[in-house]
């Protein structure tokens, strides 16, 4: 049996709905005083917490540690928006998480700009806008590519769809077409070529 | 009344941030107007709040090394400054979400309310064109998540009968539709796939609002992305 930090269990025995009190009184703490000493409290149960809750979702102890990081340090900074009569403090606190790892997923995804958890759950809503949105005209829609991709011819369409969207890789492509392994590369590069012309056209 | 709601899991999923970020949109904009889904989504989030509490283990891998860098972190997190604005700021910047005409839209002078999940979105709708008929619609950009309509059918107006390439979520924001399968009202979560066929038809005198979606099946939808790679900076300049 591992050693586990004296803070978390010391905690641990306590009862759900004092901690909920006590959690409460420290954050009130640093939002009126930044008392270091409350937040020190607060972070020491719930980090772990949170850690592990974040290790399960998202498989990455580098990526776990940064969500830790994040919704700690807006707890810490936005402790005044935090309001005991519309919930617990893991509630606020899980909720902060969850925002921060939806965006966090968005990122990961490359996705410019689409929807951000501030839309959907306002928990810190006297944040300001996103100040990196690109304007939209700058994208060429899902919708075109797909209509592009539709006009392509059917054996590079059949080659392309098999590596870009279902992931295979070129040699498994040339085993399941039959063809040989350089057949699929010229197919790919010409088809890409094709798409290329296809979104200069566009332009 | 509202009679179609997403399911329990489509509201648990939204809840922990798993659903696809087009049909939380959906999801959401659907709870601003359903109280019922509303009370659901609040009791779903102080139930997963409690498992994040309870279930996380003490059990530490170098429990050492862990203190550390929770030491470090905590150390990092206290050195940043508080975000607290002072109250001028605040009032203005609450004035500013209040702001008249931010959370609606309009068509041939009639002025929709939106629910609050879209009201961002509004600068994001183009122009309203007209479809076949009695048919209006302008699209919402999404980004890489696609494109969403708002579709008014004027009264009596109806949409050709047809069928989904993957699924196709609406919302009904003002009026009533019926579509020979079901009679839809304000607030209803209509969820539509490949298998059905229908043919939607506004009945009462007002028309009909709506809002929606296609969502094209993950892996169509992650594909196509990796299919903008190569000519990235064609169009991300």
């Amino acid at each position: 049996m591992l050693v586990g930090i004296p803070l978390e269990q010391s905690n641990s025995t306590i009862k759900p709905k004092e901690c909920a009190t006590e959690m409460s009184d420290y954050l009130v703490a640093v939002a009126e005083a930044r008392c270091k000493r409350s937040f020190a409290r607060v972070f020491n149960y719930f980090a772990p917490r949170l850690r592990s809750y974040a290790l399960k979702q998202m498989g990455n102890e580098a990526l776990a540690m940064e969500l830790v990081q994040d919704t700690m340090s807006n707890v810490w900074q936005k402790a005044h928006l935090f309001n005991s009569e519309k919930g617990s403090p893991s509630t606020w606190i899980f909720t902060i998480a969850r925002n921060i790892r939806f965006d966090m997923l968005r990122k990961l995804q490359n996705r410019k700009e689409d929807v951000c958890s501030d839309d959907l759950w306002p928990v810190l809503c006297e944040q300001t806008a996103d100040a990196n949105e690109t304007s939209l005209d700058e994208q060429v829609t899902l919708e075109q590519i797909g209509f592009m991709f539709e006009s392509l011819p059917a054996k590079q369409k059949a080659v392309v769809e098999a590596i870009y969207i279902d992931g295979k890789s070129q040699q498994e492509v040339a085993d399941e077409l039959s063809i040989p392994l350089g057949t699929v590369k010229s197919r790919t590069r010409l088809a890409l070529q094709r798409l290329k012309v296809m979104l200069n056209d566009n332009d | 009344m509202i009679k179609f709601h997403p399911s329990a899991r489509q509201l648990s999923d939204f809840v922990e941030g798993t659903l696809t970020p087009a049909i939380s949109l959906m999801v959401s904009a659907h709870c601003d107007m359903c109280e019922k889904c509303q009370r659901f989504v609040e009791i779903e989030t102080e139930s997963l709040a409690a498992q994040m509490v309870s279930s996380a283990s003490a059990k530490l891998d170098d429990s050492g090394d862990m203190a550390f860098q929770f030491g470090d972190m905590l150390a990092q997190i206290t050195a940043l400054p508080s975000d607290k604005q002072p109250e001028s700021v605040v009032t203005a910047s609450v004035s500013h979400h209040s702001k008249p005409g931010a959370s609606t839209i309009e068509l041939d002078g009639r002025t929709f309310t939106l629910p609050r999940t879209l009201h961002r979105y509004i600068d994001k709708t183009g122009n309203w064109s007209s479809l076949v008929g009695k048919l209006w619609q302008a699209p919402v950009d999404l980004g890489n998540q696609g494109v969403a309509n708002f579709i008014f059918m004027g009264s009596g107006g109806s949409v050709p009968e047809h069928t989904h390439r993957g699924t196709e979520y609406t919302l009904v924001i003002d009026g009533e539709f019926s579509d020979g399968l079901s009679r839809y009202d304000t607030g209803d979560f209509i969820f539509m796939n490949g298998e059905k066929t229908h043919t939607p038809k506004a009945e009462g005198k007002e028309g009909c609002l709506v809002f929606s979606i296609v969502d094209q099946p993950l892996h169509f939808t992650s594909g196509l992305a990796r299919l903008l790679n190569p000519f990235s900076h064609l169009f991300f300049r």
